[in-house]
């Protein structure tokens, strides 16, 4: 991949964009696969981890967990390991992963071996959101063209390495998306998240070791192992944005880690909309604090973001301008919760339900004014009490709303008790 | 505090107090052997943690968040508060959350009185809710079946009952459906919900959400008195509370005791004692004059049987033989034995009136050959013609917590056992061609690595065609694998009649000589007493041959039961449910029995009669001069083949929910017992032009009775099953005594005043 010199400055997106990379031959013309048939004849299990240690890989599905710390979790002598692939994209404003395997199946395929090679699994499980029709075409394609060139099933690469994919579509459920609630599902089970511990590294899919890797985590490896760890950091590292909302050129963007919200909205997305201004952000989807204004210049990491009182998450950014109403905004968040919700805790299940009825009767003119002090208490009672981050990540933005937008629902209020009467 | 704790025990403060405990146990239950009060909903004892409720939260120090604390594991040194300002805060959160929908109509909730929700809203609630919104509303209640109804709106979503058909029955009764706060339990397959232990839900649910139809709005906890005694069914001998009010059984409840029912009872024990207060009991004697069953005194009646049984004494020894023993208590049985051995003088005595002649049923002890905790320990499980589920469900949930523990299943049988999916191995075939597939089963890589293997003999197999040869057969396997074999044979009291010596004595008949030899006219008396044999006698014709061949014929009984209508002297009994005493279940373990109610009119204790009657011969009875008798396992040769085999035949099945003289007569029950129906092979079925639910008729060389059809993979081609205890369902009419497989013939009968095609 390294003598791909001549392509753009991105090197995720450019296997996307580029014409054609559904097919093997395209791809391999590319330099793909390359990087999975080093990590199975090449490479020691050690070798690859520490090429992902020192990349500085993050999980990008939203809790942002070391890649490589992940994999050491991975029992060496379990005898039976899987692979789960989390392609269950849900947390709203997020379509770089659709993005990914729409545009270049074979790059997560690859990314897959390097992950099942490196920690000895032999069945890889992707668990795709059944909303990905075409892209589950092209990835049972993908997998075919792989198994037809010996990169998929017994002896992988001419090695002694042998792994099997198989593609699960869900069915439609937002906690699927989470890591736990996942496995129930691809068991056969109601999607409801687990205790922890223990982990899915430890007792995952049918209680063994599992490693649960979302992917475009998956998508880094290749890339990470082909161009080398530094160069790859050098690079940023890259990540890649789904920038949408009010904006331009609403889109998946390839930047460094760090780049400012600002230029993430203004140099990438286009600005916004003709006429319009900035409001607030939702930096990581419908889960992370929104930021404002004073924001704009805040660094898209995960410490900066954390310091902001927010979150990174899946590095999907919502933009809202000032034609939107706040309190709209909320309650659309908040209805989303609510349908969302499992039903396996009280909190979770009892609050988002009840939150959404009291934005339900502000947005229909039948606020009270002790309805501000209602959702807080409401807020807090959820908070830290939920057995999942579904449930807590509704408390945060509602608060910060309340505190930031207050004037919004007072007027909403205000403007209920006269039209009312 | 100086000693060092064990490595396996860790010692960590609640609430100021120090508390030792074994690594591996959480802070709830930590906090529970302290006397510490943690609330709970959806945590039960039997079952992991699910930290879903939120109701335990506790404040642990170093920890950023409230915790669970039925998920928590206790550690060393680990400093908890369960009375902080934040977990108190938490508390009051959950509850005003759980009651939001919740709707509060306790007043006329079965629940109110013995509701944890009410209880714990009491001490941990807010006291007043912000709620001003509209609650869920669904419609109320849902009937889920004959004795469960579902109330929605209560459901606090604990998720106890879904996991109780997931984790402990393996039944998969109840589901969780939709999701977030549309979530509500329902059934996965189509309405009646699909379960022999759904009771167990409505006991562990923590509000009234699921309630027993038979039940609902009959009494409140504070009126009940609860009694505490032993179910009598099936032999697995469940203890019992038994909650009366005004001299009526209302509700039975498991009672704990885990050596034997752990905290479980099926739904024949929990919708099981309706039967008590049946408005067709007996209530005095009745004595056949002009040929009809007429009132009598108790002194006319006994009178007149110590008559017979003198004159009987006069004509010579043993011309008097007794049938039955189920339905007596260990203490009735011991008099009964006692009665007729020593008072009567007789050896013709035998409980095992429902077993056949060539079967492998006479020829062996029944019962387990070790305790249920011992079974329970198994890590190979065989099952040979034994329906677990229909015959000792109880053991059934022993056993699928062992599998859950690793343990391997192997059924044996003819038809497809609804616990077929927790099998690792399933052997099918016709219920003639049993015996090969046991032999087999010592090449079983997993039976022979057994170190534990239980092999339990149903009476499917026992006796069948094939009994004496699966005896041998079972009987060879455990001894190769060194395991245990277990005679799954035997209902109610039978192991307590085995146990007191309601078996032949010393020249004595076994029960279908005793048959036989009253039809020869060789008793001049025949005594029943616990037994229905007019009903229970697998050959029809062998009862109603020694009921005219015997001249005299007295019964003890609860009601006017077949037999008893066929008697000369009928003598109202109490059951078991009013009476004191000792109960032996299969493990041949002695259990209590309370009286709960009085008995109605003048029925006694079938001890008490026989008491009466050894004073009118001379001679007053004491109890400890019962003959014990073991009897000794010994193996027949098998019975000679029996020339070709018929291409259809039919199996007479034992079946949990009948409509026999005490289920039949109990609300709920009866309604799951259904019709009588077989069930016949879709091949057979189209061969033969019978369709689903269409009323046939299954006609042998001996008779024929029409049932429902039900066409159904669940038995095999080449076989009917069809199931006993219907009452007016002569079933065991259909087949003779007889090694060689009963051949049936299966015919569409038109529905009267249907168009013939």
């Amino acid at each position: 991949m390294a003598t791909e010199a001549a392509m753009p400055e991105s090197v995720l997106l450019r296997w996307v964009r580029t014409e054609g990379m559904a097919e093997i031959e395209q791809y391999r013309r590319a330099g793909g696969y390359d990087a999975a048939r080093r990590v199975a004849t090449e490479l020691t299990p050690d070798q690859v981890i520490e090429m992902v240690a020192a990349s500085g890989l993050r999980g990008k599905g939203g809790a942002g967990f070391p890649t490589a710390q992940k994999w050491k979790f991975i029992p060496k002598a379990a005898p039976v390991k899987y692979v789960v692939v989390n392609g269950d994209e849900g947390e709203p404003g997020t379509f770089k992963d659709r993005t990914l395997i729409e545009g270049c199946p074979h790059l997560l395929v690859e990314g897959i071996l390097i992950a099942a090679v490196t920690i000895g699994a032999r069945k890889v499980y992707i668990y795709l959101r059944r909303e990905f029709y075409r892209g589950r075409l092209l990835l049972d394609a993908a997998i075919a063209q792989a198994r037809a060139a010996g990169f998929v099933g017994e002896r992988i690469f001419g090695s002694d390495h042998a792994v099997e994919i198989v593609v699960h579509p869900g069915a439609g459920a937002y906690i699927a998306g989470e890591e736990t609630a996942l496995l129930e599902s691809l068991e056969g089970r109601r999607a409801m998240p687990r205790q922890r511990p223990p982990f899915p590294a430890v007792a995952g899919l049918y209680q063994q070791p599992t490693l649960v890797q979302n992917v475009e985590t998956l998508c880094h490896l290749p890339v990470i192992i082909g161009l080398g760890p530094e160069r790859y950091k050098e690079l940023g590292p890259p990540v890649l944005f789904s920038v949408s909302g009010a904006v331009v050129r609403p889109g998946v963007y390839e930047a460094p880690l760090g780049v400012t919200l600002r230029s993430l909205i203004f140099d990438h997305a286009g600005g916004m909309r003709p006429g319009r201004r900035f409001k607030a952000a939702f930096p990581g989807g419908v889960s992370s604090v929104f930021l404002t204004e004073a924001d704009l210049d805040v660094k898209m990491d995960p410490d900066s973001l954390r310091q902001a009182g927010t979150m990174l998450g899946s590095a999907a950014v919502i933009v809202v301008d000032d034609s939107a109403d706040m309190v709209e905004v909320m309650a659309r968040a908040v209805e989303f919760y609510r349908d969302e919700s499992c039903g396996k805790c009280t909190p979770c299940r009892e609050g988002t339900a009840w939150i959404a009825q009291v934005f339900e009767r502000i947005l229909h003119g039948r606020g009270r004014s002790e309805d501000l002090a209602l959702l807080e208490g409401i807020a807090g009672g959820m908070t830290g009490t939920c057995f999942c981050p579904l449930g807590e990540s509704v408390p945060p933005g509602l608060v910060a709303s309340l505190r930031l937008f207050r004037d919004e629902y007072e007027r909403r209020i205000a403007a209920g008790a006269t039209d009312g009467r | 505090m100086a000693a060092e704790a064990p490595r396996t025990a860790v010692t960590l403060m609640i609430d100021g107090r120090g508390i030792t405990v074994p690594k591996g146990t959480t802070v709830y239950q930590a906090a529970r052997s302290a006397g510490v009060d943690i609330p709970i909903f959806c945590y039960h004892d039997r079952m992991p943690p699910l930290g879903a409720c939120r109701m335990c939260l506790v404040e642990v120090q170093k920890m950023s968040k409230l915790q669970t604390a039925c998920t928590l594991e206790a550690s060393e040194g680990m400093v908890v508060s369960t009375t902080s300002p934040a977990v108190r805060a938490a508390q009051e959160s959950m509850l005003e959350l759980l009651l939001i929908n919740h709707p509060l109509d306790c007043p006329i909730c079965d629940k109110g009185g013995e509701c944890p929700l009410q209880d714990q809203a009491f001490r941990y609630g807010p006291g007043r809710s912000r709620f001003i919104e509209a609650k869920r509303d669904h419609a109320k209640p849902l009937s889920l079946g004959p004795v469960l109804a579902l109330d929605r709106e209560r459901c606090i979503l604990c998720w106890r009952c879904v996991r109780f058909g997931e984790i402990i029955a393996g039944d998969d009764a109840l589901k969780g459906f939709e999701r977030g706060f549309a979530s509500e339990v329902g059934t996965p397959r189509a309405l009646p919900v699909e379960s022999k232990f759904i009771g167990n839900t409505i006991a562990i649910c923590p509000v009234g959400a699921l309630t027993s139809r038979t039940y609902r709005f009959r009494a409140r906890p504070w009126d009940i008195d609860p009694v505490a005694s032993t179910c009598t069914y099936c032999g697995v001998g469940c203890s019992v509370w038994l909650d009366v009010r005004g001299g009526e059984i209302l509700r039975t409840r498991a009672r704990e005791e885990p050596e034997v029912n752990d905290a479980w009872l099926c739904d024949l024990g929990f919708f099981g004692h309706g039967y008590v207060a049946a408005g067709d009991r007996l209530t005095t004697p009745l004595v056949r004059r002009e040929g009809r069953l007429q009132e009598a005194s108790w002194d006319e009646a006994l009178d007149l049987v110590a008559e017979r049984l003198r004159a009987s004494a006069e004509r010579g020894p043993g011309r008097v033989a007794f049938l039955g023993g189920r339905r007596l208590s260990n203490e009735d049985a011991s008099a009964a034995a006692g009665f007729f051995r020593d008072v009567v003088g007789t050896p013709h005595l035998d409980h095992r009136v429902d077993a056949p002649p060539d079967g492998a049923s006479l020829g062996v002890s029944w019962g387990l050959r070790s305790s249920l905790e011992d079974l329970g320990r198994g890590d190979v499980f065989v099952l040979v013609g034994c329906d677990i589920t229909e015959e000792y469900p109880v053991l059934w949930l022993r056993i699928k917590a062992a599998i859950d523990r690793g343990a391997s299943l192997v059924i044996v049988h003819a038809k497809r056992l609804e616990i077929r999916r927790h099998a690792r191995r399933e052997l099918l075939d016709r219920h003639d061609r049993l015996a090969p597939l046991v032999a087999a089963l010592a090449a079983d890589e997993t039976v022979a690595s057994g170190e534990r293997v239980h092999v339990l003999l149903g009476r499917l197999a026992m006796d069948g065609p094939d009994g004496p040869n699966l005896l041998r057969s079972a009987d060879s396997l455990v001894r190769r694998v060194n395991g245990t074999l277990h005679i799954a044979r035997g209902r109610g009291n039978d192991f307590g009649a085995q146990r007191f010596g309601l078996l032949p004595g010393e020249g004595g008949m076994a029960a279908p000589g005793i048959l036989q030899g009253a039809a020869a006219g060789a008793f001049d008396l025949l005594y029943v007493a616990g037994s229905d044999p007019a009903t229970a006698v697998t050959d029809g014709a062998a009862w109603e041959s020694a009921r005219s061949g015997v001249g005299f014929l007295v019964v003890h009984e609860a009601f006017l039961s077949e037999t008893a209508q066929a008697a000369d002297v009928v003598l109202p009994a109490l059951v078991l449910p009013e009476k004191d005493g000792t109960v032996t279940n299969l493990e041949g373990r002695t259990l209590a029995l309370r009286a709960a109610v009085k008995g109605p009119g003048q029925a006694r204790a079938d001890r008490e009669i026989f008491d009466l009657l050894a004073a009118r011969m001379g001679v007053v009875r004491g109890h400890d001069t019962a003959t014990r008798i073991e009897p000794v396992a010994r193996i027949e040769p098998a019975a000679a083949g029996a020339g070709a085999s018929p291409s259809l035949i039919v199996v007479v099945a034992d079946r949990l929910f009948t409509q026999g003289s005490m289920a039949g007569r109990c609300r709920g029950l009866i309604e799951l017992a259904g019709t009588a129906h077989c069930l016949i092979h879709p091949a057979d079925a189209a061969r033969a032009g019978v369709t689903d639910l269409g009323l046939v008729e299954m006609v042998t060389e001996h008779a024929s009775v029409v049932v429902q059809a039900r066409v159904s993979d669940v038995t095999l081609p080449g076989q009917v099953l069809v199931h006993r205890g219907y009452d007016g369902v002569p079933v065991h009419a259909l087949a003779r005594w007889s090694p060689a497989p009963a051949g049936v013939e299966v015919r569409p009968v038109a529905p009267p005043g249907g168009e013939t095609p």
